[in-house]
């Protein structure tokens, strides 16, 4: 949080402006946010009254609004766009934090709301069903949106209070106490406004006869209702104290609410119905001045953050300053550089262990316990190279390639074998071997190395389980020097010790006894 | 360094997007564009012929594209950018602040696009008569805006991929106008209608019509979506021209990952047969032979989704270890942080794994795994990072650590100190041998519980 770097400071409005719009916007998404679950709710409950209520079917209520749901959700998906840009760019650190904080449920909500859109809409527009099944795909559906704006708020919630961060990293994707319940009845506000606003939509827009404003109208009003002790749990459970300018708002809220109730319960008393004139400016006020408490409370609370954190990231990026231009030339020599030829794979993948001329003494052998083999040395067949080449040598640091694809592979086995003579026979032993040290050293290689190289120099059932085991001598070799030394010195790292304490012509003739088991 | 890290289990984080965005790209290109493409083609049909088919087939394949787009698609578009937002937040806020413009209008044209397609849905049955031509407008209306919305946002990807001036001039322009936008967006939109041919020609064959309709518009169907199949080897030859040659070179493991990649007459083979059977489904249709379309269309289609998958799947690997090249590593960490990162280290300044206070060994191992790594590798999942260094040496993981980029050139380098790379490698070797049990590996910073010990 003390870091951030440059692209994240660059705020592309002045505050107010990006405040101003996130206020719009969010308004404007929160609108139909509102109106999405009021009519998810209001649908699956007419259903469920016309079904096994009693009340007449002929009104279509539940069809009605159910057909309507396309469109809500639809906007409501849309419309958020602009307040998630304009979130993440004014507080990109709280934001970020509170969606990484709580990754599963964050990412989830998406398909929660494939899962309530595709139903909803289905039954909506689409396929007929039995009563049954319709209830049990609506009641998923409902219980699938429903749960969304309870990801949100939870998101929010921790994107505001940055000093529970710490609690709800600890607790592993939960709410510490206080903000749990802030949490709850911050949602289950959002559900009260679902009801008033997708209620009034209904009641104006979708409602035709006076029987179905009238069966309407009770949710506008217990709606409102319960707003007032829930609104009140949610004062109560704020994690900051609210400064005046924010009571004040607040209070304009609560005082549109009353008016609405007002209103509401004289039409119901003199049997008129509401109009849209003065129901429409009551409910924007209290939606506007609910809103604007949000975002005063959540500026209250973001800001000193983002401002603290903007500081510090100014002074990172004068410590990472001198490193641009450095940073940049090396992007701009590595991109035209192609791994198109075997040279190029070879410099690059294999040079700084095996060395750039192959020779095992790249500048990373000093740091590898069993050193890397001298390539120009081997003497091997095409399927062994490859099979090395893909599968690495086990407990050494010879890793497989399969990064490479089989052309690149092939390459490389080309170039190595064009340049090296990896698969070239491993040449005369430079040095007489008189048959009895031949003889020696065939009897010393059936006492000795056959324990581990195995009598035809194919292994043996104990070296299997080395780590590396030792290289198959049937088509693996080395040329006549470098196996006269490893005979001599032993293979550092591994199982192979040294058996300098042999005479020179016994080891020359170990060698010329391990060519013996190539097939010619 | 700024956010916690989340690291999702099994599928692993940069598979994840990618499915998310896989899914929105067929249901964007295929039924958004390519699929009411015909819808408002065939509504203008019916319309000038007066033909009530052409009418019904519009409207039945309207209401199918419309509750998927509006169910589907859009939530998969925006919810690219939520999965990023909870596993990329270096990575999404650098896009948005670079297009913040874009972004902005990018939700105008896509409210008016969407508001447009409700209109003309909701219309359908009100605008008949001489007003049917106003609705056929409408359509086309929606078309452009959908057009535009494409061209925003290829301008993003296209940047993503070759942002060619911009790390040195950082303007809108240049980075909105790369060498990829325009090939890429066409590639895009040859995709679109051929896909969305295809689920019209679907529809079309798979539903009852009479005879002599489904021959007409089978035939009408087929050579549009021959014209566009023929057109993509063209537009990926293009586009494929202005990729910057090192990250090409990989192209045939990146899609056939290295379960195949020994074996690339795969890949050749399978486009071969894609190839083929698009053509002659699209043939069939064409030569009014419906029943034979029928059989190859299902087909088609799934060859056509795999295609799709593999075209982005190689784009992000192309893209190598960048997620902005020239700005920031798909670590994370900018350009000009790794030097930083390599003299003072990783873990002293790794905030959220500092303000957790659990830094043993094995922890900051994990820490190191799940800032380096954690967006392709995971443990036990997709891409097993155990896997990966199985049976090497702890110095031979420690050698590669230093080497990963110029030895892997898609993957991204180790940022951190020679100790630090010390301490990721004992933690790689010791995890591959199944000595370290994570009890949350979806979560290292901040790591939820113990670390237990064999």
């Amino acid at each position: 949080m003390n870091r951030l770097f440059d692209l994240l400071l660059a705020k592309p409005l002045p505050e107010a402006w990006l405040q101003g719009l996130l206020f719009f916007a969010f308004t404007l998404h929160l609108l139909f946010v509102l109106i999405t679950l009021g009519t998810a709710i209001l649908a699956v409950f007419f259903f469920v009254d016309f079904h096994w209520g009693g009340r007449s079917r002929e009104l279509l209520l539940d069809r009605r609004i159910l057909r309507t749901f396309m469109a809500h959700k639809s906007l409501a998906v849309v419309l958020g766009v602009a307040p998630l840009l304009l979130m993440q760019v004014a507080f990109a650190t709280s934001f970020f934090t509170a969606t990484n904080l709580l990754a599963p449920y964050w990412m989830f909500f998406i398909a929660l709301l494939i899962i309530a859109f595709l139903s909803f809409d289905i039954l909506g527009h689409g396929i007929e069903t039995h009563h049954r099944y319709h209830l049990a795909i609506a009641l998923l559906a409902l219980a699938a949106l429903l749960l969304v704006p309870g990801i949100l708020v939870a998101v929010l919630a921790t994107a505001e209070n940055s000093g529970q961060w710490l609690a709800i990293a600890k607790g592993g994707f939960r709410l510490p106490g206080p903000l749990a319940w802030h949490w709850l009845f911050r949602f289950l506000h959002i559900l009260g406004a679902s009801l008033v606003m997708g209620a009034v939509f209904h009641y104006f827009f979708t409602a035709k006869a006076a029987t179905g404003r009238a069966a309407l109208l009770p949710w506008i009003s217990a709606g409102v209702l319960l707003q007032v002790p829930l609104g009140l749990l949610l004062y109560t459970s704020l994690l900051v104290k609210p400064d005046p300018i924010i009571q004040a708002v607040l209070v304009v809220g609560v005082v549109g609410a009353v008016l609405l109730l007002w209103v509401i319960f004289g039409a119901v008393r003199q049997g008129a119905p509401l109009t849209l004139r003065t129901v429409l400016p009551l409910v924007m006020l209290v939606l506007v001045a609910m809103l604007l408490t949000r975002q005063l409370l959540q500026n209250k609370q973001l800001l000193p953050l983002e401002k603290t954190v903007a500081a510090n990231a100014r002074e990172y990026g004068q410590v990472l300053e001198p490193h641009v231009a450095e940073a940049l030339s090396a992007y701009r020599t590595a991109l035209p550089f192609s791994y198109n030829n075997a040279e190029t794979i070879f410099l690059q993948s294999c040079a700084f262990c095996h060395g750039k001329n192959a020779d095992g003494r790249g500048v990373e052998a000093k740091n590898l316990l069993i050193p890397p083999e001298n390539l120009t040395a081997i003497r091997t067949t095409r399927p062994y190279l490859y099979h090395i080449i893909l599968s690495g040598v086990s407990g050494t640091g010879m890793g497989y390639f399969t990064i490479y694809d089989r052309y690149q592979v092939d390459d490389l086995m080309a170039y190595l074998a064009r340049k090296y003579q990896v698969f070239a026979r491993p040449g005369d032993i430079p040095h007489p071997i008189a048959p009895p040290a031949l003889a020696q050293a065939e009897a010393t290689y059936a006492k000795t190395c056959a324990a581990c190289h195995g009598p035809d120099g194919g292994g043996s059932p104990v070296s299997r389980g080395f780590q590396p085991p030792p290289p198959d001598l049937r088509i693996y070799s080395l040329v006549p020097q470098r196996a006269f030394q490893v005979i001599t010195q032993g293979y550092p790292g591994t199982m192979m010790p040294g058996f300098g304490e042999f005479a020179e012509e016994v080891r020359w003739g170990l060698v010329k006894t391990v060519y013996g088991k190539r097939p010619e | 360094m700024e956010f916690p890290l989340f690291q999702v289990p099994y599928l692993g984080n940069g598979m994840t997007i990618g499915i998310v965005a896989v899914v929105h790209v067929l249901i964007s290109h295929g039924l958004a564009i390519g699929a009411m493409t015909m819808v408002v083609l065939s509504e203008y049909l019916g319309f000038r012929d007066r033909n009530p088919d052409w009418e019904n087939f519009s409207r039945g394949l309207l209401l199918r594209a419309i509750i998927i787009i509006t169910g589907v698609g859009a939530v998969t578009g925006v919810g690219i950018w939520v999965t990023t937002s909870a596993l990329s937040p270096r990575g999404i806020g650098s896009l948005l602040r670079v297009f913040y413009w874009p972004w902005f209008m990018e939700w105008l044209v896509f409210v008016t696009e969407l508001v447009i397609l409700l209109v003309y849905y909701f219309t359908w049955d009100r605008w008949t008569g001489v007003q049917k031509r106003r609705h056929v407008y409408l359509g086309a209306g929606y078309l452009l805006m959908s057009l535009g919305s494409a061209s925003l946002i290829t301008g993003i990807l296209g940047f993503m991929l070759t942002p060619d001036g911009w790390p040195w001039e950082q303007t809108l322009s240049s980075a909105f106008f790369n060498p990829t936008f325009l090939p890429q967006l066409l590639l895009r939109l040859a995709i679109a209608l051929t896909l969305g041919s295809l689920f019209a020609m679907a529809y079309l064959l798979f539903s009852r019509w009479e005879p002599r309709f489904r021959r007409e518009a089978g035939r009408l169907l087929g050579r549009i979506c021959l014209v566009a199949v023929v057109l993509i080897p063209f537009l990926i030859w293009w586009y494929y021209a202005v990729v910057p040659s090192r990250y090409k070179t990989h192209i045939i493991y990146g899609i056939l990952t290295s379960h195949l990649s020994q074996h690339p007459g795969v890949l050749f083979a399978a486009v071969a047969i894609a190839l083929v059977v698009v053509l002659a489904c699209a043939g069939l249709a064409w030569g009014r032979k419906a029943a034979a379309a029928r059989v190859l269309v299902i087909p088609a289609l799934v060859l056509s989704v795999v295609f799709v998958f593999a075209f982005e799947r190689s784009r992000e690997f192309m893209r190598g270890p960048y997620l902005i090249p020239g700005y920031l590593y798909a670590t994370n960490v900018l350009l000009q942080e790794k030097p930083f990162l390599d003299q003072q280290g990783l873990l002293p300044n790794a905030y959220w794994f500092n303000m957790l206070g659990q830094d043993d060994p094995e922890n900051q191992g994990a820490f190191l795994l799940a800032q380096n790594c954690s967006a392709c590798h995971t443990i036990g999942g997709l891409n097993d990072i155990r896997t990966r260094v199985k049976n090497r040496s702890e110095d031979g993981i420690f050698v590669y650590l230093s080497h990963i980029n110029e030895m892997v050139p898609f993957m991204p380098p180790f940022s951190g100190t020679e100790a630090e790379r010390r301490i990721l490698a004992r933690f790689l070797y010791r995890l591959a041998q199944d000595r370290i049990h994570l009890s949350a590996p979806s979560r290292y910073t901040p790591l939820n519980g113990e670390v237990s010990h064999e």
